[in-house]
């Protein structure tokens, strides 16, 4: 039913000049994204000279063939660029998901954390890391994933027995949340050592260090295709805003737009969260960010707040290598400690406007 | 088999012989008074139930020939050490990690020796140093865990001073005095200073000078940021006592340092940690040799290239007796090292 209504728009824009201007806004977003990323690579622990950083680079674009340092071209190529890769795609699936909730349930408090995918993901690492599931069998990105699908279809179930409507599921959301917070703290509590402890808060906060180029392949094409199934909703979306009943009265199959978009973005964020940990306030803050700048159609909400949750995340993951020399920093705490301030003029923003 | 049991006759043999020795010897004088982490212990007599919570605790009771002595265990990190796998299995174990305080209790110990205040000391998982001694309990805690160190700052607690051996033969002279086997105690100190000086002059005959090291202990996750060596713990003491230097600055007795600030530090030799302990991936020796060869950056790093990577027992990363095994090792790989140069 979407695409009849899609099809014919697309048939007339693409040989407007609004297409057109559309075309080179996209086309120059992505040139951002590609200095921002340049800038992460360029930036880290260690000084390396932005020579060497272009010359690598160079090197593996177009097998330049330029002398550099074996260490520095590892360093730039295999841990910057594709940590600065796998931030983006991390920072634009879970600002796409808490844009796509919040039109969903049409709640602004919304994250793409409500569906207990977080409280899920930290059962299945602590479960791995201190209670030794798995017996070093099973990587502790393998047992957030499973734990957050777990905590996923527990949510789904409930909300489906709950009855209708966005309050079953948001409620439905706090109640798994809790109960798997709560396992967690058990675990934690009843058998963590202070040297466990240490190790599962790492993840617990969100870190970047582990990541390599395998780990782009993962995240890039899940943010990417997650993105195009989103946007392909976009329409829908815009309807949902005025509530379920107006956009089935509008000809949307609410039924399985609903279904395919939260299954999207809980896929999204669980993939996300298994790679990277729970970076907080990113779904929460930037698709209200990206509201600011174009309104609510979700047709320029969606890829606005993908480009703005990317370029953050890339920076946030900077300031967290270099803010404290020698130290990494776990990349959550950079984004509450700028998402929370952020939060907080967005509501006083939002209340002087109305 | 027939080896080891010669070798725990020997020890016992030798236990015997230094029992009866000691009695011509500085026989301990009763009552004794020491001072054990800021708290004044006084024993009437030498304990004769004691619950020693910590592995190198109770390899060092072992040791001291006060197996006999020993009426429950907890907090295995490892296997006993090879030599005590027969007197150990006689004994309780009350629990491979913490042990709950009535199973403590329950042993009627008349002294509990803990290697970490983590888990007896004022806010001790287990129990606090008063809850013991509201049952008439002392409890004697390793010096390695509380001399220069604060451990009210949560987790492992937090190292002021730098980590020596001098708190090992605290730890050993302490006991030997609470146990009356003062000549024991003497004998085992002096063995470990002359293998300190064996190390060193091994060292020096190969002129090993401006060696750099890195000890990596262990990773949450393979490639993660790694655990590594500080400047405060044992790993800092054995370096230092080598000449060698440390490529981790930090104060932190196990920071946790990117690949990319230790792969540009380039170190000489890499030590990594072989434990029994199966929590992380990372926990095992060869995963980590595995990565170090593999992964993009570090299979550049000179040490892994010139194949300068030593497997060191994680117990000796550790502030234990076994610290000198750690010492042992890394001259061993400084020969090995200068060779390869």
């Amino acid at each position: 039913m979407i695409g009849p209504v899609i099809k014919p728009v697309i048939g007339n824009v693409i040989s407007s000049p609004v297409f057109m201007k559309r075309i080179s806004v996209a086309f120059a977003a992505l040139m951002l994204l590609a200095a921002v990323l340049a800038v992460a690579a360029s930036v880290g622990e260690t000084a390396i000279p932005v020579g060497t950083v272009i010359n690598t680079i160079a090197n593996h674009l177009w097998d330049a063939g330029h002398p550099v340092d074996a260490i520095d071209a590892g360093i730039v190529w295999n841990y910057r660029l594709s940590r600065a890769i796998v931030a983006a795609s991390c920072g634009a699936a879970l600002a796409v998901s808490g844009a796509v909730l919040q039109a969903l349930l049409r709640n602004s408090l919304a994250d793409p954390y409500l569906l207990g995918i977080s409280a899920g993901a930290s059962t299945g690492a602590v479960s791995i890391v201190i209670l030794g599931l798995g017996a070093g069998m099973l990587s502790l990105s393998l047992g957030a994933f499973i734990g957050a699908v777990a905590a996923f279809a527990f949510v789904t179930l409930l909300a489906l027995q709950a009855g209708r409507g966005t309050g079953a599921i948001i409620l439905a959301g706090i109640a798994g949340s809790q109960m798997f917070n709560a396992l967690t703290s058990f675990i934690v509590t009843k058998s963590a050592s202070a040297e466990q402890a240490r190790g599962i808060m790492f993840w617990l906060l969100g870190n970047l260090s582990g990541v390599r180029w395998p780990d782009v392949w993962l995240a890039l094409p899940v943010a990417i295709v997650g993105l195009v199934v989103c946007l392909w909703h976009a329409r829908a979306l815009d309807a949902f805003t005025f509530g379920r009943e107006s956009a089935a009265s509008l000809g949307v199959p609410v039924r399985r737009v609903y279904a395919v978009l939260i299954a999207a973005a809980a896929m999204m964020t669980a993939v996300m969260v298994s790679i990277v940990g729970s970076i907080g306030f990113v779904g929460l803050v930037i698709p209200h960010a990206a509201r600011f700048f174009v309104g609510t159609r979700h047709g320029l909400v969606l890829p606005l707040s993908a480009l703005i949750g990317a370029l953050f995340l890339v920076c946030a993951d900077v300031i967290s290598r270099v803010i404290v020399p020698g130290q990494v920093l776990p990349i959550g705490v950079i984004t509450a400690l700028v998402g929370a301030p952020a939060f907080a003029l967005i509501l006083c923003h939002g209340r002087i406007l109305r | 088999m027939i080896e080891l049991n010669k070798r725990v006759l020997a020890v016992g043999v030798f236990a015997a012989g230094l029992a009866s020795f000691a009695q011509y010897a500085s026989a301990t004088e009763y009552p004794l008074t020491l001072e054990n982490c800021g708290r004044t212990l006084t024993f009437d007599q030498a304990p004769n139930r004691v619950v020693s919570l910590g592995q190198s605790s109770t390899e060092l009771l072992y040791l001291l020939g006060l197996a006999d002595r020993v009426v429950g265990t907890a907090v295995w990190l490892g296997s006993v050490q090879e030599q005590f796998r027969d007197v150990n299995a006689t004994i309780p174990r009350l629990a491979d990690n913490d042990p709950s305080f009535e199973s403590v209790v329950g042993q009627k110990p008349d002294l509990i020796a803990t290697q970490f205040q983590w888990h007896i000391g004022p806010n001790g998982k287990v129990g606090t140093i008063d809850q013991f001694a509201e049952l008439s309990i002392p409890v004697y805690t390793a010096p390695a865990d509380c001399m220069g160190k604060d451990n009210t700052t949560g987790g492992d607690g937090t190292r002021i001073d730098a980590f020596s051996m001098d708190q090992i033969y605290q730890g050993i002279d302490d006991l030997s005095k609470i146990f009356d086997v003062e000549e024991r105690g003497a004998e085992l100190i002096a063995d470990f200073k002359a293998r300190e000086k064996a190390a060193r002059e091994k060292v020096a005959a190969v002129n090993g000078k401006g060696i750099s090291a890195l000890f990596w202990f262990s990773s949450a996750e393979i490639d993660v940021d790694p655990f590594v060596a500080g400047q405060k713990g044992a790993p800092a003491y054995v370096m230092s006592i080598l000449g060698v230097d440390n490529v981790i600055d930090s104060d932190d007795e196990w920071p946790t340092v990117g690949w990319e600030t230790i792969a540009r530090t380039n170190p000489d030799i890499i030590a990594i940690g072989k434990m029994d302990r199966r929590r992380f991936p990372a926990d095992d020796w060869e995963l980590k040799m595995q990565f170090l060869k593999s992964d993009p950056v570090t299979s550049q790093m000179s040490a892994v290239k010139s194949g300068n990577i030593v497997v060191m027992d994680a117990q000796s990363m550790n502030p234990t007796m076994r610290t000198i095994e750690g010492i042992e090792t890394l001259a061993k790989a400084i020969e090995a090292f200068e060779a390869t140069q």
